[in-house]
């Protein structure tokens, strides 16, 4: 393809040439992260250690307050907040657990079979291309006291089951719901990854096994589980990361409720910040965002060094 | 054996309707009339109608917000394909001083949580005189994809084989045409995931979009949806209609790009 063939042109490139080079390449992903990154995490940063109602001129600076007042120096934010954090935990460690636990197994099996494997693929990618706000509302309409999943469980003679509140109304089936819909929404990527992991073993390994009389469960447990483990390192990680981050559904499907049963901390900080009208909690909500930036670091790194002794 | 197939089978059919069980709700909800979806009922609506679909489209400036979220998901992805497969180029191949600190500063930023970002980022646009414009959202979301758009490109550059470099430096090519006639043909696949990964949460974005903006003509589908719930008992028929509305452009995408899709993922994986 490349013709130019001028060989008088052929100088080594010195040292810096290459350095200038490289940096051109990266020069617009930097500038933009200048622009957008590096003030915003230093004025959030700085906002953290301040209160600020966003429209006073200045900032009046208080120190770790917020924080404190996060973890439990102020009786209005304190305990909301640990409702709220516990409920972001159970999210974390569920949706990731469950994701594995369904998408894994339907990869294994997906890959087993020769017909329709593409077809099921596909179908099985409709969650996450279709994932949004209006899937959630699809998911609200379905879930509605006289809606599709009631109706389900009624016809199938489940009736004890159905919830003549809604699913979302009853405070007990609330979070559980959600967590449904998130395992739902991210099976998909889930299933992909480890679709694609397996196509990546080598079948002699599994011909091997099998003439030495291994098991076809043995034949998971000792290859398949093991060489997959880095990618479900990678979905355990990004399932914990979004369960901390994401909060699009909670504040589209119930919006905390019923009574803060779905209260999440990214919701939380997010009211903080956009929904106290003049009330000086902007600061407040920062410091929230950067405990959750914590939590998110040592979550991995402990996750990190899990998986790294489990190998 | 057989038993075996049959059971692999029946686990497939089984999850292939839990993926669609909602969508099919959509559809069917969509092509009822306002009676009937009041009355909760079947899947198979009695008297489908299009006329939800057609007076949702048109009574909610539907072409106007379809346009805006066309402009704003077209703009993010052409920025993040830009930008970034030209930084992960040089992650991947070049060597420059501050490479591998500059790298792992980019992955490190997956960390930060959007939530703590937002505020700020409304605030420095609200200085900057762009906050409430299509560019007050594409900015912060090309942004805001770098940790794994650049840990993905990397992976996929790098998985290239250097001859080629070599090959085309030997002929005396310069780095920008062996990135542009060598790399990015090369890694098309890997591109077209990133693609496909940005758009998709782009197209749908809510947070960032609802707090900034504030003129309705610059509203895209996931505001002008919201505004159909307003205050009392959503209508589900137009709900349904207008969710189909902004659903069906994006499956559309990926049945078309899907092939190369997979292919990227795979590519990833094994760099």
């Amino acid at each position: 393809m490349i013709t130019q063939h001028v060989a008088g042109r052929r100088r080594p490139p010195g040292r810096w040439r290459a350095a200038l080079t490289g940096w051109a390449f990266v020069f617009p992903a930097v500038a933009l992260f200048a622009v957008m990154g590096v003030y915003t995490i230093g004025s959030g940063l700085a906002l953290s250690f301040a209160k600020w109602n966003g429209f006073t001129p200045n900032w009046i600076w208080v120190g770790f307050d917020n924080y404190l007042d996060l973890l439990y120096a102020d009786p209005s934010l304190a305990p909301p907040l640990r409702k709220a954090a516990w409920n972001t935990g159970q999210v974390m460690v569920l949706v990731p657990l469950l994701t594995v636990a369904i998408s894994l197994p339907l990869a294994v099996v997906l890959n087993s079979v020769k017909r329709l494997r593409a077809v099921l693929r596909s179908v099985y990618f409709l969650p996450y291309v279709t994932s949004g706000i209006a899937v959630y509302y699809a998911w609200r309409y379905i879930l509605e006291p006289d809606g599709a999943i009631n109706l389900l469980l009624r016809s199938l003679g489940l009736g004890t089951l159905a919830q003549p509140q809604g699913f979302l109304g009853n405070p007990s089936t609330a979070l559980p719901t959600l967590i449904v819909v998130l395992v739902w929404s991210s099976v998909p990527i889930a299933t992909l990854l480890y679709l694609t992991g397996l196509q990546t073993i080598d079948p002699a390994l599994f011909e091997a096994a099998r003439i030495d009389g291994a098991a076809p469960r043995q034949l998971l447990r000792r290859i398949t589980w093991p060489l997959l483990t880095p990618l479900t390192a990678g979905i355990v990680l990004l399932g914990i990361r979004d369960s901390l981050h994401g909060f699009q559904i909670f504040l589209i499907m119930t919006d905390g409720g019923p009574g803060g049963h779905t209260d999440v901390l990214g919701l939380q900080s997010y009211r903080l910040a956009f929904f106290k009208g003049l009330a000086a909690t902007l600061g407040v909500s920062s410091a929230l965002g950067w405990l959750l930036f914590a939590g998110a670091l040592l979550l991995t790194l402990a996750n990190a060094r899990l998986l790294r002794r489990v190998r | 054996m057989r038993a075996g197939r049959i059971a692999g089978y029946a686990v497939l059919t089984a999850y292939a309707v839990i993926s669609v069980y909602p969508f099919l709700w959509m559809v069917s909800g969509a092509v009822k009339t306002r009676e009937e979806v009041l009355e909760g009922g079947h899947l198979i609506p009695r008297l489908p109608t299009w006329e939800t679909l057609v007076t949702t489209w048109n009574q909610l400036h539907f072409v106007e917000y379809f346009r805006n979220s066309l402009v704003v998901t077209g703009l993010t992805v052409l920025g993040v394909l830009v930008v970034y497969s030209l930084a992960s180029y040089a992650f991947a191949v070049l060597d420059f001083p501050g490479r591998r600190a500059l790298f792992w500063f980019f992955v490190s930023l997956l960390f930060v949580p959007g939530i703590t970002m937002l505020l700020p980022v409304v605030i420095l646009e609200k200085n900057l005189g762009i906050l409430g414009s299509h560019l007050g959202l594409v900015l912060p979301f090309v942004n805001g994809t770098a940790p794994l758009t650049v840990l993905l490109l990397t992976g996929a550059y790098r998985s290239i084989p250097k001859e080629l470099r070599e090959a085309a430096r030997a002929d005396g090519a310069r780095e920008a045409r062996i990135f542009w006639s060598v790399y990015l043909p090369l890694a098309r696949p890997a591109h077209i995931t990133i693609a496909v990964l940005t758009a998709v949460p782009t197209w749908n974005e809510y947070v960032l979009t609802r707090v900034s903006i504030n003129d309705p003509s610059l509203y895209t589908l996931p505001l002008g949806l919201q505004s159909l719930i307003s205050s009392q008992v959503p209508r589900y028929n137009e709900v349904m209609a207008a969710s189909l509305i902004i659903v069906l452009p994006v499956i559309a995408l990926f049945l078309f790009l899907q092939r190369y899709f997979v292919n990227g993922l795979l590519g990833a994986i094994k760099g």
